[in-house]
């Protein structure tokens, strides 16, 4: 039987840290990627705010990168030519605004580095109200309990088949995903930080209880975004044409010009020329990332970006 | 050669032919090929059969083989069993009006038992637990059985000196005792204990037979099915019944009771709890299961397939045509319909569905009329995506009874609302579950 991939309610902080592929075993068979909490995915359906959006392809064809905020992270999302509808519909949704939307998950390895990058594909992509956000975000905090303790469960019990884990009431699917995260995952996953998330979640639903299951306050670590690449099949993207290194010296130069009285560049004016240079704003992020990755620029406050 | 004789021959022949000749072409063939010709009779067989269009000549003409029960396969035009007489029915049955003497019952070696039928009995008396020689039989499947048949070509004579070990049949009569979210396809012997929600005699005919089914609903504090027997069980609606010995069979998916010959049935005294009539499952629950009555499912909307939207429809047999043409019907003048093509999906599976005019009004929030209208103005792909733009990411709740092909589950809809959802409610739940464990 053909059944239709599920789309897995899953929050971005879980699924930006899977590591875990399974490729397809025939070909246009499924692949799959599997979550630190064993979920075996291959279409999700994710909601949140759509804070940007940018064709980095042409008005012929069409690439959209953008980015979906949820409670802990983000869902970095591109829509190129395979994705009609969603193409179509990302066109004409302005930032920011809540969206939800079904789509394939993607994993890429930088051959360099060996860093893992997430991105979803999207199929479907609509514009929805807070009402529907806020159904999404209960129903796929439900989910990640669910997932997180059927999890630990299973991690309590070594030797355990998949068998063992549709006979205590998993789907099959369910239970294929976690014993191959406990078979394969070299990391055990950090509960704490999908309580976290979880309690996140529990605050946007209920802002008026304190909600607060005594974690410490630190921000769960940002997962890395993905980069901009030729072998990620972006066309005509203007970051590809230079290299990572030449774009980080460009914006390093641009850094000096602009700090005139050692507060640092102001962003807007960085923003403002890196666009006179074809840098995009999402390059621009991504390069800053990476550049206070590196320890080469900070920044002094929200505004400003300093190099060091 | 002597009419009496050729007999068989013919019965054969009209077999395979069936009205594709008369009697009066079989005699004037037959009497062509053997007696102007001189054309042996398997000969002759062959030629009247090719040159009238059978098709069925490969094992057709030759000589008899002889089986074992467990290796007849169905196809067998000319096959010799020796087996047992396991059981045997004399019964009059009517065949387009007209009734007639039939044996059937059960025959069996030490491989298997088997079905068969004696059409044409007239003075022959078979005995349970005789041994017999079953000549020149034919077999047929139905439902995915084999029959064995005796026709007038066949021959039955008994078998004296042999003996024959039937295997004991098993008749597994250690009953389980299921509740009927339980119940999956090909169950046997399953104990039942429900209340009758409904009960209906419908007459049916099979094969030309009138006959009557007694059918309906049953439910108990897990869930509904549908039931029926072919005999008269004798209970009417709100009954609590203990059924014993019934067996299921899924169609298309969904699991039906069927109450057989040697069902026990009897009525219950106390009163019994059902389950509500919405039974709440989850997409995954449906896989497992393969299908169920009055399910309900909350989930979202997360596609709207090519055929949704405005569609035509044949005005003769309602089918969705393409291009003014019905497969069926040809070139139609179609009737204007509007419907959606959706794949929900819960998190935990996806499920089709198509919804119809009245729902999809009432979903897309789109008249009959506007979408007229914006398909004359811009087009049906501008209409089915107007409509996309309307119903993607909705959350729904879907009534109606769910069935498995092989793409998978889908729903045949009876009511879909949009899902209201308590968040605060149910995130206070959450939150009580989460704190109860820190």
């Amino acid at each position: 039987m053909k059944n239709r991939e599920t789309a897995w309610r899953i929050f971005s902080n879980e699924l930006n840290a899977s590591v875990l592929e399974i490729q397809a075993t025939e070909e246009k068979g499924p692949s799959y990627v599997v979550t630190p909490l064993g979920a075996k995915v291959n279409r999700v359906l994710i909601a949140g705010t759509l804070t940007e959006k940018e064709n980095v392809g042409g008005e012929e064809e069409a690439m959209w990168k953008g980015r979906i905020q949820d409670v802990s992270g983000n869902y970095f999302i591109s829509v190129g030519r395979y994705q009609q509808e969603a193409s179509r519909a990302i066109a004409s949704i302005e930032v920011p605004c809540f969206v939800a939307a079904t789509g394939r998950v993607k994993l890429y390895t930088n051959p360099e580095t060996g860093k893992t990058y997430i991105t979803v594909r999207p199929e479907q992509i609509v514009k929805i109200d807070e009402g529907l956000r806020d159904a999404w975000l209960l129903e796929t905090a439900k989910q990640t309990w669910t997932r997180l303790n059927n999890f630990k469960a299973a991690s309590q019990d070594p030797g355990l088949k998949a068998e063992d884990l549709v006979k205590k009431g998993s789907s099959p699917a369910e239970a294929e995903g976690i014993i191959y995260a406990l078979e394969h995952n070299d990391e055990v996953p950090d509960s704490m930080t999908y309580i976290k998330t979880l309690q996140a979640a529990l605050r946007v639903l209920l802002p008026d209880r304190e909600i607060d299951f005594g974690l410490p306050e630190d921000v769960a670590s940002m997962p890395d975004e993905p980069e901009v690449t030729e072998s990620m099949d972006i066309q005509d993207g203007h970051a590809s044409k230079r290299s990572y290194g030449q774009l980080e010296d460009i914006i390093l130069d641009m850094l000096s010009e602009l700090d005139r009285d050692g507060k640092g560049a102001p962003r807007d004016e960085l923003e403002r020329r890196a666009e006179a240079e074809g840098i995009s704003s999402i390059e621009l992020e991504e390069i800053s990332n990476i550049l206070m990755d590196k320890g080469l620029v900070y920044e002094p406050n929200l505004r400003y970006l300093k190099r060091i | 050669m002597e009419n009496e004789d050729l007999t068989p021959h013919i019965e054969e022949i009209k077999r395979v032919l069936k009205d594709k000749i008369t009697d009066e072409q079989i005699h004037s063939e037959l009497n062509k090929y053997l007696n102007e010709y001189h054309v042996g009779i398997e000969p002759a067989k062959r030629g009247i059969i090719r040159k009238y269009g059978g098709d069925d000549t490969h094992n057709f003409g030759s000589a008899s083989i002889v089986k074992k029960v467990a290796e007849l396969t169905g196809a067998e035009q000319n096959v010799d069993l020796q087996v047992k007489a396991v059981f045997v029915d004399n019964k009059t049955i009517s065949i387009r009006g007209e009734s007639k003497q039939i044996i059937s019952g059960l025959i069996g070696d030490e491989t298997g038992t088997v079905s068969f039928t004696v059409w044409d009995p007239g003075s022959l008396v078979l005995t349970k637990g005789d041994n017999y020689t079953f000549r020149n039989c034919y077999c047929k499947t139905f439902n995915d059985k084999v029959q064995v048949n005796v026709g007038k070509r066949g021959r039955i004579e008994a078998l004296i000196g042999t003996e024959i070990d039937v295997p004991k049949r098993e008749l597994d009569l250690s009953e389980t005792v299921v509740k009927i979210n339980e119940i999956r396809d090909g169950m046997n012997s399953i104990t039942l204990t429900a209340k009758v929600v409904s009960f209906e005699e419908r007459s049916i005919t099979v094969r030309g037979e009138p006959r009557t089914v007694y059918s309906g609903i049953l439910a108990d504090d897990t869930g509904r099915i549908q039931y029926s027997a072919w005999k008269n069980i004798d209970v009417k609606e709100g009954d609590t019944v203990c059924i014993k010995y019934a067996y299921t069979k899924a169609w298309r998916g969904i699991p039906q009771l069927n109450i057989g010959d040697r069902c026990e049935v009897s009525r219950v005294d106390s009163d019994m709890e059902i389950a509500d009539v919405d039974s709440s499952k989850t997409i995954a629950e449906m896989c497992a299961i393969g299908g169920g009555l009055d399910i309900s499912i909350d989930a979202t909307i997360v596609d709207l397939r090519t055929g949704s939207g405005l569609i035509k429809r044949c005005p003769t047999c309602n089918r969705s045509i393409l291009n003014g043409t019905c497969t069926l019907h040809g070139a139609v003048e179609g009737i204007d319909d509007l419907r959606m093509k959706i794949v929900v999906d819960d998190g935990t599976g996806a499920l089709a569905a198509i919804i119809n005019k009245a729902d999809t009004e009432k979903m897309a929030k789109m008249p009959f009329q506007e979408a007229l209208d914006l398909a004359a103005a811009y087009g049906n792909d501008y209409v089915e995506r107007e409509i996309a733009s309307r119903v993607l990411m909705k959350r729904v709740r879907m009534r109606g009874n769910v069935v498995s092909d092989d793409y998978g589950p889908s729903m045949i809809v009876r009511s879909i609302d949009e899902l209201k959802t308590d968040v605060r409610e149910e995130a206070e739940a959450l939150l009580k579950e989460m704190e109860a464990v820190f």
